[in-house]
């Protein structure tokens, strides 16, 4: 009896289950349905078709349909965009969203991926294989890339079949660095130092003759931040390929290695560490993080400081309202090392920008197409940076003038901004010098000017567009653990520079070997194509 | 008092440790008070340890002007009120058959929800039921799916459960009801597991991040917690060339300080007050199971 009745009650939950499933799957289809109409106007009559992409929004405005910034991106690139809001907290959100809607079935047109998502999604040919397409729908994209570029993205093709699935991002300058204070220099009597030698006798200048005649010994010559990072220029010297402090790799006898392994960069730590004990960097350079350090900049301390070039007005800028102080950096040549050839590296491939969904429609394949061609024509770059007048920019004595930045009233036109994806010195320039007001004419100046010194040193490296997952399965030496730890004690003192054996015995062992063979089995396809 | 010297002398060791640690605790916390109450240069160049250098309101002034941000904060105290309203009725609604041994089938559905609490659903067919019944994007999802908890299901019922009988039938033999029961004799009596749910999904609902950050695209609602996030996050990217922020007296670093402070507020407010229901929390409905 009790049996029959709970059998019938199983019954019932399972029926008003399926019904509520039911419902829920209704529910669904008529709002797809819904939004599928409502975005797609080419079926009911408009000219442009709608793509929705998804990327990096650090919380301004949706650019959802009707939008200024929808009517501009139309206007300017014949495509309608729609950007909603992803929240990117770091990345992992994004990632968390975007996979989610993969999951259910709607993936965006086009997107940036994180985290090497686009592997997976190549291997099970859920986004378009670009090879043939770019070329033919996308010429201006295609040309905007050099070649060899392109090689290392067809390397890159998880498949392992040489194919292109992502558009790569790529810095077509040497963005990086030193700094040093050219009025200090002035001020002191000093040459601009040529050799390291003279490198450091500037910085014991630096230390004790008060250059910011305050009447204190609190001048910090040189410095940079935790882990041993945004020191670069201490390590240039030497020839160490290191990337905002992490070491990368380049050719050091003719083979793809990790720089941090290298003798050149145990010179560079006995030096550094020399450095520590005599007092001519920050004390507290394994303590700073960036508000740190640059607040010591900032505060008219420090000498000689590590980061973009192109950065510089804000340094200056930061100098002038803290301090009153105008000051003068220029660029710090990398100073010569008897024996080593120093540069200032230079990855010309960030991560990748876009990959675009196979689409089964053909109409919003192409339209995803032309959007990517027409971001990437030069004539489009300045609009795509002013962004909608009014909103983001003002005109001003008939000049462009950018908003100050307002989150809650700006929509997220950047979603598409050339400088982001490609990157050139001359348009970079120019953008600084056009945005120019007379107040910070000076500090931009000085930036381009040692925006082009820059250019000298800047050597690209074998390594750069090396995929992350010749780290797999070794995500201690991905994160660079043991490098850190030896790197601080060696520089602080703590170690002897004999101990420097020590971790390139160790980092080999727990999986160094394996990774530096992918990595140059990695490079042996890249010099194939 | 104390029996002993050495007795005394321990008291007076614990405390002076005690204070020490609590010191410890409040520096960092004044740090981030001075640093939302000093200017931006004094900020700028890491003058401010613990107190404020070249005092300003100019941060406060900002982050109060701040229309979204208060927003958020309305947002979040309306789902926080709402919900734990919502949550407490419908928690006393399913836990009160369920105390019931004459509700048949209440050891069925006992099953169901301890099912409920152990596996819980993995994130993907939880987001398409989610979004399935129409949350997605929808400001409700910050209430709904948070309503009922298992595990404070099952604290409630233990707690009906040992209502005492005698009262209930002498009830029942004026002639009420079950509804009548509940609301009339069972909850007015129920105050301490109420206080106590109360302040647990109180909490969750104040705290929510995770949760909203998979279902909200529209940052109109946005809840507290995300809005503070970002405001902390934001790096104040610097696109070369754009005009500086003229001359203002803050900087992202003291309206991150401020945003913290901002948010803390209500919590330090409210918290003195129920903190004992914490600890008495994890007392109520343990005895039984």
């Amino acid at each position: 009896m009790n049996f029959k009745k709970m059998g019938l009650l199983a019954a019932a939950g399972i029926l008003s289950i399926t019904a509520l499933a039911g419902c829920g799957g209704n529910n669904d289809d008529s709002s797809e349905g819904a939004s599928a109409s409502a975005s797609n106007p080419a079926s009911s009559g408009g000219d442009a078709v709608d793509i929705e992409v998804w990327g990096t929004n650090i919380g301004y405005k949706p650019v959802t349909k009707g939008s200024k910034t929808y009517e501009f991106f139309k206007d300017k690139l014949g495509v309608g965009v729609i950007n909603p809001y992803v929240e990117w907290n770091g990345g992992t959100n994004y990632l968390n969203q975007l996979n989610l809607k993969i999951a259910s079935g709607e993936m965006p047109d086009l997107f940036v991926p994180y985290g090497g998502i686009e592997n997976n999604l190549a291997k099970n040919g859920a986004i378009a294989d670009l090879t043939d397409l770019l070329p033919k729908y996308a010429p201006n994209l295609w040309e905007a890339i050099p070649q060899d570029v392109w090689n290392i993205v067809k390397a890159n093709d998880p498949t392992g079949q040489g194919k292109i699935y992502y558009i790569p991002s790529l810095v077509d300058y040497g963005r990086y660095g030193g700094m040093i204070r050219q009025d200090w220099l002035d001020k002191l009597n000093l040459q601009m130092p040529k050799t390291q030698e003279d490198y450091v006798k500037v910085l014991e200048a630096f230390r004790d003759r008060d250059p910011n005649g305050n009447g204190q010994k609190d001048e910090l010559p040189t410095g940079g931040r935790q882990e041993a990072r945004w020191m670069d220029h201490l390590f240039a010297m030497y020839g160490v390929a290191m990337f905002e402090g992490y070491p990368d790799w380049d050719l050091y006898d003719g083979q793809l290695t990790y720089s941090a392994v290298t003798p050149n960069m145990k010179a560079a730590l006995e030096f550094i560490a020399k450095l520590y004990k005599e007092g001519l960097i920050d004390k507290e350079t394994l303590l700073n993080d960036k508000a740190k350090w640059d607040g010591k900049v900032a505060a008219n301390k420090a000498g000689n400081y590590f980061h973009w070039v192109e950065q510089m007005p804000l340094y200056l800028d930061n100098l002038q309202k803290n301090t009153g102080v105008k000051g003068q950096f220029s660029l710090l040549p990398v100073p010569e090392v008897q024996g080593y050839k120093g540069f200032y590296t230079w990855k010309r491939m960030g991560n990748p920008q876009w990959v675009v969904k196979n689409n089964k429609d053909e109409t919003k394949l192409m339209a995803t197409l032309k959007l990517l061609n027409n971001v990437y024509d030069k004539k489009n770059w300045k609009d795509l940076y002013l962004g909608v007048e009014g909103m983001h920019y003002t005109m001003k004595d008939g000049k462009a003038v950018k908003l100050p930045d307002d989150k809650s009233a700006q929509e997220n036109v950047g979603i598409l901004n050339p400088a982001t994806s490609l990157a050139t010195l001359d348009f970079t320039t120019e953008l600084m010098k056009s945005t120019a007001s007379e107040d910070n004419l000076w500090q931009i100046d000085q930036a381009v000017k040692a925006m082009q010194d820059a250019q000298k040193y800047a050597k690209p490296i074998a390594g750069d567009g090396m995929p992350s997952s010749v780290y797999d399965d070794y995500p201690d030496i991905n994160n660079r653990t043991l490098f850190v730890e030896y790197a601080t004690k060696i520089i602080l003192g703590q170690y002897p520079i004999s101990k420097f054996d020590e971790f390139v015995e160790k980092w080999n062992q727990s999986g160094g070997e394996e990774v530096t063979k992918r990595a140059r089995e990695w490079y042996a396809k890249v010099q194939q194509k | 008092m104390f029996a002993s010297r050495g007795e005394k002398a321990f008291v007076t060791a614990i405390t002076v440790i005690l204070i020490l640690v609590s010191i410890v605790a409040i520096i960092p916390l004044l740090s981030v008070i001075s640093t939302s109450l000093s200017s931006r240069s004094a900020v700028d160049m890491n003058l401010v340890t613990i107190w404020p250098k070249q005092f300003t309101l100019d941060s406060w002034g900002y982050i109060i002007d701040r229309a979204d941000l208060w927003r958020s904060f309305l947002l979040t105290l309306v789902t926080t009120v709402v919900g734990t309203i919502s949550a407490l009725l419908l928690t006393a609604l399913l836990a009160y058959p369920l105390s019931k041994p004459e509700y048949r089938w209440g050891a069925v559905v006992m099953v169901g929800v301890v099912i409920a609490m152990i596996f819980k659903a993995p994130i993907v067919p939880y987001f398409l039921t989610v979004r399935g019944i129409g949350l997605y994007d929808n400001p409700l999802v910050l209430i709904i799916p948070q309503i009922l908890n298992p595990f404070n299901l099952i604290i409630m019922r233990t707690f009906f459960k040992q209502f005492p009988k005698e009262l209930e039938e002498a009830a029942f033999l004026e002639g009420s009801g079950y509804f009548r029961m509940l609301f009339q004799f069972v909850l007015p009596l129920s105050k301490a597991v109420l206080a106590t749910l109360a302040l647990f999904y109180g909490v969750v609902l104040w705290n929510q991040f995770q949760h909203p950050l998979l279902f909200l695209q529209n940052p109109d609602w946005f809840p507290l917690q995300i809005k503070i996030r970002q405001f902390i996050t934001d790096d104040n990217v610097i696109i070369p060339g754009a005009v500086s922020g003229a001359d203002l007296n803050y900087n992202a670093r003291t309206l991150r300080a401020t945003t913290v402070i901002f948010a803390i507020i209500p919590v330090v407010a409210v918290y003195p007050f129920l903190q004992k229901y914490f600890v008495k929390g994890a007392m109520i409905g343990s005895v039984k199971g």
